[in-house]
């Protein structure tokens, strides 16, 4: 099973989904499952074979598309591709399952879903910056349909200003894009050619910002964030899911492997730049979560922090410290999908309320202890305790900080305690209430449904599995590390 | 002169004019006969097959010959927008016009006849005098089918057009006159020749500056784009849909040809720190003009037909940012783009008829709702809205993307920004029309309405949505498949 099969299965699945004939509601979720699955198989596939055979010719797709502009149809993998691709599949699953009681609409409902899934899917492969550009680019519409229609929060305008917000960044990264086309005389948009290419200084200089802004404003970089937490609020839980666990990371997959390799001397020249948006966006968005009301807003800012991890990862130019932004990308894409997926559908279709006061009124813990649980083994893994992914990822970036700029681990060390303080005081809130058990008896809730306890123990097995033995990730990862893209980047001081 | 071969040449227009005097005839005929005018249906059949004919008739056009003095030529790029501007008028022939607006069917269609066979001469010209009278031809026509429907709006919007057109017609012949005489000819090839035979004349470069503003006002670049809006909101749908697609692909095509083949010498440049003088920095400047004002002020519009307007000036815009690189491949982009332009914001318009025809209006809010009224027409808008603010996989994006490369490629030379100020403007201004194309598909898909007696749409209007729809669906998978064509035959002329 190629890689192709993760793209193929989800425009296929949209495709099958949106000829069904209406009100059936049990077959689009059926094939989304189906969709998801197939993709997620293929790309754990993908991954294993690349582990059994490191050496392997890798696979990829060539033909050509455009040849008055030297556009090819190029699609191809990398070890962090593919482990980004599993990512994905991952949160898709688990995104299906969590979405297994819309009953509003529910063929267009799945159909955006898996377009989201296939363009992100797409960013992933493309070897060819035109075609990363339109996978880039086919999820912003769903995102806006998708948050627009089945939304909760002031819907409407979480839906437009996170569309805004990302079409703006596209514009930036167009712009970026065919300034490196042209600098490389206007003959081919193949990655690695444009990246093989030495760009005068001067040009490095101002373009890099530009490619490297489009890209940063979708994976949340301070002080372009703020569409994040109102989108992520306003969306159903299905596309909280995953636009924090897969749709940001498109951001950073971009910032790390186009941006990055395109203009290396434009990223060192501005790299103390990131490192510092990056910390301060750390920080920023762990006091806005500390003092927020709504659950679902402090995991919104607890993703702005901890997206921020990410391009402090990359900023370092280390080894360690951008294995642990891709690793933080993973365990984040894992982690927010589970948190949200919990405080969206599992306690939210129950309580009817997200407000951190009222949900202590439930008594959740006795209530509904399976998702008290959870979101407790949830909450770990984003604290970054040892045994979740989030400690290896944190850990490594820090170790990459240490290398190379030891003076911002301070920084760093108040950004995680005071993750600590948010993640332990919504759980505290919202799951395990100080109050008189005796004074008013709780209400009774339903309990959770097959659905929602496999999605939640697959992502939270994945994150321990990660967190216990992250060798095969790793692996991948450095795959990835070791191309000829980022000889330039991670072989400086 | 070789007769037969000349007739061979013309056999598309006298297809035309032909159909048309039949037409005309028919409806003349049945008229006294029954004292009733012709059935639409009927008109449209016999304009449909007209078309098609003439399309035929296309491949019976020798190749590459000219007549004396450039006044016709069949080179591959007239040849190739001669059968675009043939579907594009086929499509406009397609949307029936509301039957209380045209009370004579037989009429109008003769007169959207008459405009296409204006619009195939304007494509087949290296001749300026020639151009100019064909370009009258279509205008007159277009001027009196914008009125057609004899509603005061109607009036307002072709009395606007007329006024207008009139003053950029007449600078268009100034600026002729001054070419001419400077440069002593009035065909491409021999001004091209007298232009880099020695300095530039100066008074022959103002010529030409008049000459772009009466096709800027054709192309409805802003600010000679005041006509615009009050015509597309009032004029008939079908008549819209010829102004807005067919005779703006006419439009760029005669700038490309211009520009490119004849006042190559003159080009100037609008890359940063290196500007000069010439129509590459007034395109520049009237291209960064367009984009703003457009996209601007349709953020602020209430009702669709006036917001394609202004979408129609903002996409002017994108067009001479390609022009205005004075590369060939850009050029070849241009006119893909505007062929997707065209399909796209035709098939908005017929949408928009359509939605008129069920709740009378085209405000906003008559869109609410319509994905639970009728779930194709919705998709179908959201193809051409897209497609229109350059969202992929649509055809609307690759030809912009295509533009904007091949414009940065020619115009930087290491390290230099070249046209990056242009270019980043159009990114940035694609980017925010986004918003008002969205305001449209927010009424349709996520809004709800009130329910309303569904209207059947007849078949040829279903056909108007269903052939744009698939074609900007296709040329978006596939753009080489029109962008190709289009940019060999460019090159080929050019040579």
């Amino acid at each position: 099973m190629t890689p192709a099969w993760t793209l193929i299965s989800a425009f296929a699945g949209a495709l099958l989904v949106l000829l069904l004939p209406a009100r059936s509601a049990g077959m689009a979720r059926i094939i989304a499952l189906l969709a998801s699955l197939t993709g997620a198989v293929a790309a754990a596939a993908a991954c294993l074979a690349k582990l059994q055979h490191p050496d392997a010719l890798a696979w990829s797709f060539d033909r050509p598309w455009i040849p008055e502009l030297g556009i090819q149809f190029h699609l191809a993998a990398n070890g962090l591709s593919l482990s980004l691709l599993l990512l994905t599949g991952l949160v898709a699953v688990a995104g299906v399952l969590f979405s297994w009681n819309v009953t509003h609409r529910p063929r267009p409902f799945f159909a955006f879903f898996l377009t989201i899934i296939g363009g992100v899917y797409g960013v992933f492969l493309s070897r060819d910056a035109f075609l990363l550009f339109v996978f880039y680019e086919i999820v912003i519409l769903p995102k806006y349909m998708l948050i627009a229609i089945w939304g909760s929060t002031n819907r409407e305008y979480g839906a437009m200003k996170l569309t805004m917000y990302s079409i703006g960044s596209s514009a930036l990264i167009l712009i970026g894009l065919v300034v490196a086309y042209a600098a490389a005389g206007g003959t081919s948009f193949d990655l690695d050619y444009l990246a093989s290419v030495k760009y005068a200084p001067s040009l490095q200089s101002w373009a890099f910002p530009i490619l490297f802004l489009g890209f940063g404003v979708l994976a949340g970089m301070w002080p372009f964030h703020t569409w994040a937490p109102t989108g992520h609020v306003a969306a159903p839980t299905a596309a909280s899911m995953l636009l924090a666990g897969v749709v940001m990371k498109l951001g950073a997959y971009g910032a790390l492997c186009v941006a990055m390799p395109l203009f290396p001397q434009g990223f060192v020249e501005w790299r103390l730049v990131i490192a510092g948006l990056a910390v301060v966006g750390i920080i920023y968005g762990a006091l806005t979560a500390l003092t927020q009301k709504d659950l679902k807003f402090v995991i919104g800012y607890s993703s702005v922090s901890h997206m921020g991890f990410i391009l402090l990862g990359m900023a370092t130019a280390t080894h360690w410290g951008v294995r642990g932004g891709v690793l933080q990308m993973i365990s984040h894409g894992i982690v927010a999908g589970l948190l949200f997926g919990i405080a969206g559908r599992v306690v939210y279709e129950r309580t009817h309320t997200r407000d951190l006061t009222a949900l202590g009124a439930f008594d959740l813990w006795r209530t509904l202890p399976g998702a008290a649980f959870a979101f407790t083994l949830a909450t770990a893994a984003s604290m970054g305790m040892p045994g979740f992914s989030g400690f290896v990822a944190e850990l490594s970036v820090g170790i990459g900080v240490w290398q190379s700029d030891p003076w911002l681990i301070g920084p760093v060390a108040v950004g995680i305690i005071v993750t600590g303080a948010f993640s332990l005081r919504a759980m505290h809130r919202a799951f395990f209430p100080v109050r008189d058990a005796a004074a008013q008896a709780a209400p009774i809730l339903p309990p959770l449904t097959w659905p929602e306890i496999s999605a939640i123990a697959l992502l939270i097995s994945v994150s321990v599995a990660i967190g216990v033995y992250p060798l095969p990730w790793v692996t991948l990862i450095d795959d990835g590390l070791n191309s000829p893209l980022f000889h330039s980047i991670l072989s400086l001081p | 002169m070789n007769y037969s071969a000349l007739f061979l040449q013309l056999l598309p227009e006298a297809v035309l004019v032909i159909t048309a005097l039949v037409l005309l005839g028919v409806a003349v005929a049945t008229e006294a006969k029954t004292r009733r005018p012709i059935a639409m249906e009927l008109a449209i059949a016999i304009s449909s097959v007209g078309i098609v004919g003439a399309c035929a008739a296309l491949n019976f056009c020798p190749t590459h010959v000219q007549s004396a003095s450039s006044l016709l030529v069949t080179d591959p790029l007239a040849r190739v927008f001669k059968a675009v501007v043939l579907g594009l008028g086929l499509l406009a022939v397609l949307l029936p016009p509301a039957r209380r607006e045209i009370t004579q069917p037989g009429e109008f269609h003769a007169l959207v006849l008459f405009a296409l066979t204006g619009l195939l001469l304007t494509v087949g010209t290296d001749h300026l005098l020639f151009l100019f009278v064909a370009l009258e031809l279509a205008s007159l026509s277009l001027y009196l089918l914008a009125g057609f429907s004899r509603s005061p709006k109607a009036a307002e919007a072709a009395l606007k057009y007329f006024l207008f057109g009139g003053v950029s017609a007449a600078f268009f012949l100034f600026g002729l006159s001054l070419i001419y005489g400077f440069c002593h000819a009035l065909t491409l090839p021999a001004i091209a020749a007298a232009l880099t035979a020695g300095p530039l004349p100066p008074y022959a470069v103002v010529g030409l500056l008049m000459v772009i503003v009466g096709l800027a006002f054709k192309l409805a670049a802003a600010p000679f784009h005041y006509w615009a809006p009050d015509v597309y909101q009032g004029a008939p749908a079908t008549s819209v849909a010829l102004i807005a697609a067919a005779s703006k692909a006419v439009g760029a095509v005669v700038l490309v040809r211009l520009l490119l083949m004849g006042f190559g010498a003159a080009a100037g440049s609008a890359s940063w720190g290196l500007m000069q003088p010439g129509w590459s920095l007034w395109l520049g400047v009237l291209a960064a003009v367009s984009m703003v004002f457009g996209n601007v002020l349709a953020l602020a519009q209430t009702s669709v037909r006036r917001l394609l307007a202004y979408s129609a000036v903002a996409n002017t815009g994108y067009l001479l940012v390609a022009l205005s690189s004075n590369g060939a491949v850009a050029a070849g982009a241009a006119l893909f783009y505007v062929v997707v332009y065209g399909l796209a914001t035709f098939g908005a318009l017929a949408l928009t008829a359509a939605v008129e025809r069920e709740r009378g209006d085209d405000s906003l809010g008559a869109f609410a709702g319509l994905v639970h009224r009728s779930p194709l027409q919705a998709v179908a808008l959201m193809i051409f809205l897209t497609s229109l603010a350059g969202v992929p996989p649509l055809a609307g994006f690759a030809g912009k993307f295509v533009m904007f490369g091949a414009a940065m490629a020619k115009s930087t030379t290491h390290g230099t920004p070249g046209l990056t100020w242009l270019v980043g403007l159009a990114a940035i201004m694609s980017a925010i029309s986004l918003y008002y194309y969205l305001m449209v598909l927010k009424q349709a898909f996520v809004r709800e309405a009130a329910e309303v007696a569904p209207v059947e749409l007849s078949t040829s209007h279903r056909l108007a949505l269903l052939i744009p729809a698939v074609l900007l669906v296709a040329l978006g998978l596939f753009p080489a498949l029109l962008l190709s064509p289009l940019t060999r035959a460019l090159l080929a002329t050019m040579e």
